[in-house]
């Protein structure tokens, strides 16, 4: 059937076989582990809303924020070339302290930064940033999303007390594929 | 049940079950059309909800890689068992999870239209799963329709099965229904068919209930009716017709008009019919119907209606004034008509009358009058077929007064020639007789006068000498009156009537002694024996009349008696003095009745009535047929009446009434010549006859006188020229009449132109009938028959010389 309509239009073929020639360098690749986190970043974009305080004027650009040591390189910075949410310009800044921290929606806490986490996480406290980290350390606690890493896959766990706490909405949807840790008691 | 009537059945429940069929496939086909229409999309949409949610719910697990996420959410199709496949792709065209878990995708989504369709027998769907405005990846579904086409199925059958059930109760319905439709109709049908096959048109259809059937019906019995009644009419008019016909042929045979209006108003009563007919005929100078005919059945109301035929009806204002004008007259009733005439039909209890006339050459004769009990009961075509039937009556009846009156001028023009053939033949016969009668009075003329003279003269006679004398006489006088009536036959009339006393007794015996040969010898001769009875009234009075007419009249009644019975029988004479008192208070008046009465055929009334007619006679070639005419002749100139009695097989009786004499009896003596003194005369006898004139000679010479003979005319005149130039003239002439080239009547011319004085007696064989004609030839002075009497020669030389004979006897002496 797709022969059939590709023969009708010829243009169309001549896309789909650019397509797929990107897909297939692109999956011949294998995504490197951060390629797909800095998707991950991006996608959550999409499951969370923010209150509206967080955007304090109209033309204020959706952040996403890497403290610390960036481990994605150019990779974040290329997922979200283009990219807008809710028609706000999507922008990229890294933090090399919690400080510098002005205006942030989503913040990637690397692993540099674990050691001193409890210090960020109050210093955001009552802020409604979106807390994502990818470290394994048992004790972090706060972090409202965890990249975990299963058996070659990464999964989510979703602190939905702390994100509720950082007045942010997770979809249900978001909370389908993820393990749901906290309850927000603490 | 005729054939004609299927095709209404079948076509009606046909039109239903068509009918029906096509609603239910109209609406079955839009019924599935709409169905698969609307379900399709149904399903359609079903899909793309279901699609549409699966994406919604498979957006995370793309966006975050997780395919076991995915397939859980793909297996939420079980529940769904149309759905065949689904599969997941991700944006990038990579298979992220399917359904059912080992199924293989058939293509890449990278070559996929977005949207819902139907491909090759499956429904196919891709379905973008997009996160707030990112398309993640695509949703790929395949459902299989089979359970929509499953459902079509199932439809279909309950359709096909509706639609046999529908048809069913259809035919059903149907079959009854039709019934009310086509029963109606077959019925009618039925009855038109049998009325065209038995042309009974007085059949009615039953009316149906029940939609316009009723009307159809009550349409179809009206049409029938007013061709019943057209039927009808037209059978009414041929009847007529052919009774008209009838009518005309039978009375185009006849020829009087008696039975013409017979024929007509029998066949008016048997067969228009009519409860009263009667002909009348028109009398225009009297104003009066005189009624000719009435029906045979009519007879009993004509006595109610005081009608008799040859009775007279006046007209008046009634309808007749109208009828005789020539105008047909139709009274519907005639209660309500003061006038006599139709009030006389109300008292017959006769209603509704016409007067129909009957009109020749515009000209009424005659009014045919017919009538019914009940009023109104004529038709106008009833009323025209009278004027018609009277057109014809009235030409027949025309026709047969022409051919009565063409008959009649045929009869008297052939009873004319009878006549006059009779009368020839009668006058051939008559000169004949005379000439006989002539020669046979000559013959007996010296007969007579010898015997005569013998018996006179001779005193020295014996007896029986002076007996056989006497008889020759008799015989003679016998001879003499037989040759008279024999030349009666041609006499035509009696010019003048001398009437004399006669006795009718005397007359009847003399009758019965003339006639004896006829009643008596002629039959015996046969061996027929008729006996003569006679019946005389001894007192009887005297009558004035002809004896010579009477007598002939008697006779002819016994010729007619004798011919009446040739088988014999008896003869009847009888005489009666009758007293009869005419009038009262009037003299009582006697008559004398003389009979002659037979045993013999009779006569029929055809013959009683026309007995009397000259020339008629039942005895063809012998009778004359007028022997009863000269009886009646005698009758009507004796002022006497005739009454015949005749019954047929029994005999007649002809009875003649004969006034009595009122005169006293006066006997007329002859002159008693003989006593007076004879004188001798000197005599001329003129005769060609040698034998009379010597026995005349004989005898005058015998009485003393002188005579001399000439046996011519021409030698008489000489002789007597001479005699009168000489001293010795004759003081008389005795002549015959009839001579060669100079006759009587010459000789008596020359004797009177010579000398007037001198008497000249003619001396006829036609002697008597010179008398009774008063045909006396001039200068005859007398006429005597012969044969001659010596008794009446010698009165006649008396008479006429009385003068002059004393003068002749002294010159001769």
């Amino acid at each position: 059937m797709a022969i059939l309509s590709a023969r009708a239009c010829p243009s169309r073929l001549w896309l789909a076989v650019a397509v797929f020639a990107a897909t297939a360098s692109w999956a011949t690749a294998a995504p490197s582990e951060y390629q797909v986190k800095a998707v991950f970043l991006f996608n959550f974009t999409q499951f969370v809303d923010w209150p509206p305080e967080a955007f304090p004027g109209p033309d204020t650009p959706f952040v996403i924020g890497v403290l610390g040591t960036d481990p994605f390189g150019s990779q974040l910075d290329e997922v979200v070339h283009g990219e807008t949410v809710n028609r706000r310009p999507l922008v990229i800044e890294r933090y090399r302290s919690v400080t510098e921290i002005h205006n942030c929606n989503i913040l990637f806490i690397g692993s540099t930064e674990v050691g001193h986490l409890e210090e960020i996480l109050a210093a955001l406290k009552g802020r409604s940033i979106l807390t994502v980290s990818d470290s394994d350390s048992a004790g972090q606690r706060g972090v409202m999303i965890r990249l975990v890493t299963e058996s070659n896959r990464i999964r989510l766990r979703i602190d939905v007390g702390a994100a509720k706490a950082g007045n942010l909405t997770i979809s249900s949807k978001l909370l389908r594929p993820a393990e749901i840790v906290g309850g927000g008691e603490d | 049940m005729p054939k004609r009537s299927r095709p209404i059945r079948q076509t009606l429940i046909a039109v239903i079950l068509l009918t029906s069929g096509a609603v239910m496939l109209t609406t079955s086909a839009a019924f599935f059309a709409y169905d698969f229409v609307t379900y399709r999309q149904q399903t359609l949409r079903n899909l793309a909800t279901l699609g549409e949610a699966i994406a919604a719910n498979s957006t995370a697990a793309l966006a975050f890689q997780n395919p076991d996420d995915a397939r859980e959410v793909l297996s939420a199709f079980k529940a769904e068992r149309h759905v065949v496949a689904a599969a997941l792709y991700t944006r990038t065209g990579e298979l992220f999870a399917s359904y059912p878990a080992a199924g293989a995708t058939e293509t890449s989504a990278l070559t996929l239209r977005d949207g819902y369709r139907f491909e090759q027998g499956y429904l196919i769907g891709v379905q973008p799963v997009v996160q707030g405005g990112h398309r993640m990846g695509v949703l790929y579904l395949k459902s299989d329709p089979g359970a929509i086409y499953e459902r079509f199925r199932s439809f279909g059958l309950i359709a096909v099965l509706v639609l046999a059930l529908s048809c069913g109760v259809a035919y059903l319905i149907s079959t009854r229904l039709q019934r009310q439709i086509s029963q109606p109709i077959l019925a009618l049908a039925e009855t038109a068919s049998a009325i065209s096959a038995n042309r009974d048109y007085t059949v009615r259809a039953s009316r149906p209930e029940g939609y316009e059937f009723g009307l159809l019906t009550d349409a179809f019995n009206h049409m029938l009716t007013r061709i019943e009644g057209a039927q009808s009419r037209l059978q009414n008019q041929l009847g007529r017709l052919d009774l008209l016909q009838r009518i005309t042929r039978a009375i185009g045979e006849r020829q009087d008009l008696a039975s013409i209006f017979q024929v007509v108003l029998h066949s008016l009563e048997d067969e228009l019919p009519i409860d009263f007919g009667c002909m009348c005929l028109y009398d225009a100078d009297a104003e009066a119907l005189s009624i000719a005919t009435i029906g045979a059945r009519s007879r009993e109301r004509a006595a109610v209606l005081e009608m008799r035929e040859q009775s007279r009806v006046p007209i008046d204002q009634n309808g007749l004034a109208r009828c005789v004008g020539g105008q047909l007259v139709y009274e519907p009733d005639v209660n309500g008509i003061e006038f006599p005439f139709p009030q006389r039909f109300v008292r017959a209890g006769l209603r509704s009358l016409v007067l129909a006339p009957l009109l020749v050459e515009n000209r009424v004769f005659g009014v045919l009058v017919v009538a019914r009990v009940a009023p109104e009961a004529f038709s106008s075509a009833e009323c025209e077929f009278l004027q018609h039937l009277s057109e014809h009556v009235a030409l027949a009846a025309h026709q047969a007064q022409l051919y009565g009156a063409l008959q009649q001028a045929y009869d008297d023009l052939h009873q004319s020639q009878q006549a006059v053939m009779q009368q020839e033949r009668l006058r051939a016969l008559g000169q004949m007789a005379s000439g006989i009668a002539h020669d046979i009075n000559n013959a007996i003329s010296p007969i007579a006068l010898y015997t005569e003279s013998l018996l006179e003269r001779e005193p020295g006679l014996s007896d029986r000498a002076r007996n056989y004398l006497v008889t020759i006489q008799r015989a003679i006088e016998d001879v003499a009156e037989t040759v008279a009536r024999m030349r009666e036959f041609y006499r035509q009339r009696e010019p003048e009537l001398t009437l004399a006393r006669v006795g009718l007794n005397r007359m009847i015996e003399h009758v019965i002694e003339l006639t004896r040969a006829r009643w008596s010898d002629v039959p015996l001769q046969k061996g027929i024996v008729i006996g003569l009875q006679t019946d005389l009234a001894p007192d009887l009075p005297e009558i004035m009349g002809s004896e010579v007419e009477i007598r002939d009249a008697l006779t002819n009644l016994v010729f007619n008696a004798v011919d009446a019975m040739p088988e014999g029988g008896t003869l009847t004479l009888r005489t009666r003095s009758v007293l009869s008192q005419p009038y009262p208070g009037d003299e009582p008046l006697a008559f004398a009745h003389v009979e002659v009465s037979d045993t013999g055929l009779g006569m029929d009334d055809e013959t009683r009535r026309r007995c009397l007619e000259p020339f008629y006679t039942t005895k063809g070639e012998r009778g004359t047929g007028l022997g009863l005419a000269m009886v009646y002749g005698m009758i009507q100139r004796h002022s006497a009446e005739l009454e015949i009695e005749s019954v047929v097989g029994r005999g007649t009786t002809v009875r003649v009434l004969f006034a009595t004499a009122q005169a006293p009896s006066m006997d007329i003596q002859p002159t008693a010549a003989r006593q007076q003194p004879l004188r001798r005369l000197r005599l001329l006898l003129v005769d060609d006859d040698p034998l009379l004139i010597k026995s005349m000679r004989d005898v005058l010479e015998g009485d003393g006188h002188v005579t001399v003979v000439a046996d011519g005319g021409q030698n008489g005149i000489d002789v007597f020229l001479a005699a009168r130039r000489s001293e010795t003239p004759f003081s008389l002439v005795i002549t015959d009449l009839g001579m060669p080239y100079v006759d009587g009547r010459k000789v008596a011319a020359a004797v009177k132109a010579a000398a007037p004085d001198t008497p000249v007696i003619l001396l006829t064989g036609w002697g008597r009938r010179l008398l009774a004609d008063n045909d006396i030839p001039p200068y005859v002075d007398r006429v005597l028959s012969k044969p001659p009497k010596l008794i009446e020669l010698r009165a006649a030389l008396a008479e006429l010389t009385a003068s002059t004979a004393q003068s002749v006897i002294e010159e001769a002496s």
